[in-house]
């Protein structure tokens, strides 16, 4: 819940660690400030409008002054951050929008964007990203299952990751998402199935799951999932109990020609992994926070599910004609107030469509993409991938690759 | 109030008992039409077949007459409730409706599909028996079936394919775009009207492309049929190719961008001109106007940037004015979605431009997203659509094909304003380009009947020619 704000709870600016160095200040509070949400406070006091505010109006005023662009874009100081215009994703393919060297660039797959045009995130500080994502996967993957006496050492889990390695694919932010995952201590072990060139090692799958003692934490977009369900060719692969899947991508209710309910229902079927372990992911590669639709053994059927993004994150959605508020419950393009974006750019205008509700979740409801509008013209994404042939990557869901 | 569904279906020989029904929603309106039943495939190509004899005996030069009068018949049946309808169905206002009917009359008349039949063949005859040509025999004929997959949303395109199909005797069954079922649906029912040699071969049957049930209907049809014409965007093309044998002919018309090349000095009026051509179909269409190289000038670039700029201000104006004149339907989320990141990316752009250096990209939004003017490099084009026109100046010819040399192939037409088309060899290197169809701004929205669409022949492209020669020994006796 965001409001109200509990008197007795401290505003964590009070209490966050102040490191000085080459950095800026504020990426230091900020990264303390993520790391802190670990239910006890800190974060958690983001909660509030007053203090989620304060913080958003000083992450916004520090990209004005550091990056001379957003600052001539955002002309005027505001005094409360729903005022501040959300800079549309498609301006990630123009320019560099970074408050400081990059320490690292993820760039999108270039899916709608096409290839050449395809948008990178510089990120001064890969700290963020890893505290931004660090206690959320936690709390909704790396949860045990089954909790008894030996709850400790049923926190194990065997990592098959079908995503690229992070060696293989630096620009990926999903692929760096899942490497700081593989060095967590629950991660006993760790197989990385899947390889951009030649697609999902099916072989490495099948020994990983065969060797595994533990439950294994399955990590695929939903397009390598449905390769890797294909490939079975009707023989099931049961994974150990207590196994999960995190997928992400194609998260409009459709993974390719396959309904979301559907494709659930296959992984049960042929993985072993019921429903309720299944979670999605919604991340983008301009935003370093992610958002999650169940925690690994609670899961509802996919259509009862609800995104929620961790307290850094404010979601609003608004109206497609104006871009005015919309309240809860009614669909329109869904902006985020992302303080683990505050080295970047901190309130991003994406083409999602969904609804908030009103404790903050969201719901999605696809991609705004404009195809029943379709004529004999040029749609955009036909003209850039024509004219822009070349490399892919990313935090979205990748070209589908053919199974090995 | 909740509108009467669409019929979205015109079988020969009056509505079958068809037993199995499905509904698509179509923005807010719903459009009935039978379901994917393969075993009617046969029967129903069976019966456009036999419609295509009958349509066989019509010669040539009646045909035409026979097609305008059902095609002057049928707008003029257009009442204001059934105009209402059709512009619902393609998401546009009723005025846009009026204005695209009243263009397209113009191609859709007796005279104007005899110039069409005369420019591809010289001697129609051959569409009715074998001519003597050159010293062999020879005869056209379309296939006996011929399916056209119409495009999305813009009103006339699939009775114009159909049009065509028609006048080289070939069955035709429609399957028109979403926004383009009322309109002709109507047509069908007109043409089966007006002639008993047409009505076995004139068939409609929406239905929605790639649906889930659907691909398996599609195989079999186009398995079923002689040729498929496909209309559409990438996906389309790509669904219908995979899904057509190599037996059967296939006829691509994949999506296209219109450029506008402008010299202001020499073209008062272009700014008008290019919102019009812009404004109509709502920039659907493969003709529509999404990109202007705007001829401003050599020297310094602050007078380019102001040229360029006044240009921008005149045509949003015009843009300005249109909408209140003929307001944009109301376009969908995604439509929306795409022109707030279209404006947002420009306004970035500018923002990150220091305030007095030139050139900066500039933005003219009308409210809502119902039109926007964007003045900005060529190379950042790219088309968006609901009324949204980039300008890029450019400095001469030779800049001006530089500029359209990533757009080339998928180029279609080019119109000029204030350019001569003779003027030194620029016309030619259009076409090298990959131009189309290169005309004054004006007539921009509305081809002539006789347009090489796609640089193809509209109706060569659908025929199969057959020769007849005569043995050596009768042509030439030997010694």
């Amino acid at each position: 819940m965001r409001t109200p704000c509990p008197q007795a709870r401290a505003d964590p600016e009070t209490r966050v660690a102040v490191s000085t160095g080459s950095r800026p200040q504020i990426l230091d509070r900020i990264g303390a400030l993520l790391r802190m949400d670990d239910g006890t406070g800190g974060g958690e006091a983001l909660r509030c409008d007053r203090v989620f505010n304060r913080w958003a109006l000083r992450v916004h005023a520090f990209q004005r002054a550091t990056n001379p662009a957003l600052g001539r874009f955002w002309s005027a100081e505001s005094s409360d951050w729903r005022r501040i215009p959300p800079l549309p994703v498609r301006a990630f393919r123009d320019m560099p929008l970074a408050s400081g060297p990059a320490e690292a660039v993820f760039r999108t797959s270039g899916t709608t964007g096409g290839r050449t045009r395809r948008g990178e995130h510089h990120l001064p500080s890969l700290d963020l990203y890893r505290a931004a994502a660090r206690d959320n996967y936690r709390r909704h993957l790396l949860v045990p299952t089954d909790p008894g006496p030996n709850r400790a050492s049923r926190n194990r889990h065997t990592l098959i990751a079908l995503v690229a390695r992070p060696r293989a694919a630096p620009d990926s932010s999903l692929s760096a998402m899942v490497g700081f995952i593989a060095e967590e201590p629950e991660i006993a072990a760790r197989h990385w199935a899947f390889d951009r060139e030649r697609g999902i090692d099916l072989q490495a799958v099948r020994r990983a799951a065969a060797q595994s003692r533990d439950p294994v934490l399955l990590i695929a977009t939903a397009f390598a999932l449905v390769q890797l369900l294909d490939a079975l060719e009707g023989l099931p692969l049961i994974l150990p109990a207590g196994s999960r899947i995190m997928e992400t991508g194609g998260f409009k209710g459709r993974v390719a020609e396959v309904d979301r309910t559907e494709l659930y229902r296959r992984v049960d079927s042929f993985l072993g992994v019921p429903c309720s372990h299944i979670v999605n992911e919604y991340g983008m590669t301009e935003m370093l926070s992610q958002a999650y639709d169940a925690v690994a053994g609670e899961g509802l059927p996919p259509d009862r599910r609800l995104h929620r993004f961790p307290p850094w994150v404010r979601t609003r959605a608004l109206d497609s004609a104006g871009l005015s508020l919309l309240p809860p419950g009614e669909p329109g393009l869904l902006a985020h107030f992302d303080l683990a974006n505050a080295a970047s750019v901190c309130h991003i205008l994406t083409e999602d469509l969904g609804f908030t509700t009103a404790d903050g979740c969201v719901r999605l409801l696809g991609r705004a993409s404009g195809a029943d509008l379709r004529g004999c013209s040029l749609t955009a994404e036909s003209f850039l991938r024509r004219v822009a042939p070349s490399r892919a990557s990313s935090h979205s869901p990748p070209p589908p690759p053919n199974p090995s | 109030m909740e509108r009467k569904p669409l019929h979205g279906w015109h079988w020969p020989d009056g509505d079958p008992a068809i037993a199995l029904h499905a509904t698509t929603a179509a923005g807010g309106l719903t459009i009935r039409h039978p379901g994917p039943d393969l075993h009617r495939i046969p029967g129903l190509v069976a019966r456009l077949r036999k419609g295509a004899r009958a349509l066989g005996e019509i010669e040539t030069r009646e045909l035409t007459t026979l097609l305008g009068e059902i095609c002057r018949r049928f707008l003029r049946r257009l009442d204001g409730g059934a105009v209402e309808r059709a512009a619902a169905n393609a998401g546009i206002s009723p005025a846009m409706m009026r204005e695209i009917l009243e263009g397209m009359s113009a191609t859709w008349n007796g005279p104007a599909l005899r110039r069409l039949v005369e420019a591809e063949f010289p001697e129609t005859a051959v569409l009715d028996r074998f001519v003597q040509v050159d010293g062999r025999m020879v005869r056209a004929a379309g296939p006996g079936c011929t399916v056209i997959v119409g495009a999305g949303t813009v009103p006339g395109v699939t009775i114009t394919s159909m049009i065509r199909a028609l006048l080289v005797r070939s069955a035709v069954l429609s399957k028109p775009g979403i926004g383009d079922v009322a309109l002709t649906v109507r047509f069908a029912r007109a043409a089966a009207a007006a002639s008993d040699r047409l009505r076995g071969a004139v068939a409609v049957q929406y239905w929605p492309g790639g649906g889930k049930g659907w691909g398996e209907w599609e195989g079999t049809l186009f398995q079923a049929a002689d040729q498929v014409v496909v209309h559409g965007g990438d996906a389309t093309i790509e669904a219908v190719r995979a899904r057509t044998p190599a037996s059967t002919r296939l006829v691509e018309h994949s999506g296209r961008v219109g450029v506008a090349v402008i010299d202001p000095a020499r073209a008062p009026r272009a700014a008008a001109e290019v919102a019009r051509a812009a404004t109509l179909f709502e920039q659907r269409g493969c003709v529509s106007t999404q990109l202007v190289l705007l001829l401003a000038g050599t020297g310094t670039p602050r007078p380019s940037q102001a040229i360029a700029s006044a240009w921008c201000e005149e045509l949003a104006r015009r843009l300005a004015e249109l909408e209140s004149s003929g307001p944009a339907s109301a376009p969908d989320p995604g439509h929306l979605s795409r022109i707030h990141q279209m404006r947002g990316a420009a306004r970035l752009r500018r923002a990150a431009i220091a305030p007095k250096a030139h050139p900066r990209p500039q933005l003219w939004c009308g409210p809502d997203g119902r039109w926007t003017v964007i003045l900005d490099r060529s190379e950042r084009f790219e088309p968006c659509g609901g009324r949204t026109i980039w300008v890029a100046p450019v400095r001469d010819h030779a800049a001006c094909l530089e500029a359209l040399k990533p757009v080339g192939p998928m180029l279609q037409t080019v119109g000029l304003a204030g350019l001569d088309p003779e003027e030194t060899g620029f016309t030619e290197a259009l076409a090298e380009v990959g131009a189309t169809r290169i005309v004054p701004i004006a007539s921009v929205p509305f081809p002539e009947s006789d347009w090489l669409q796609d640089g193809s022949r509209p109706l060569g492209e659908l025929v199969r020619w057959c020769e007849v020669r005569r043995p050596p020994e009768a042509a030439e006796p030997s010694r």
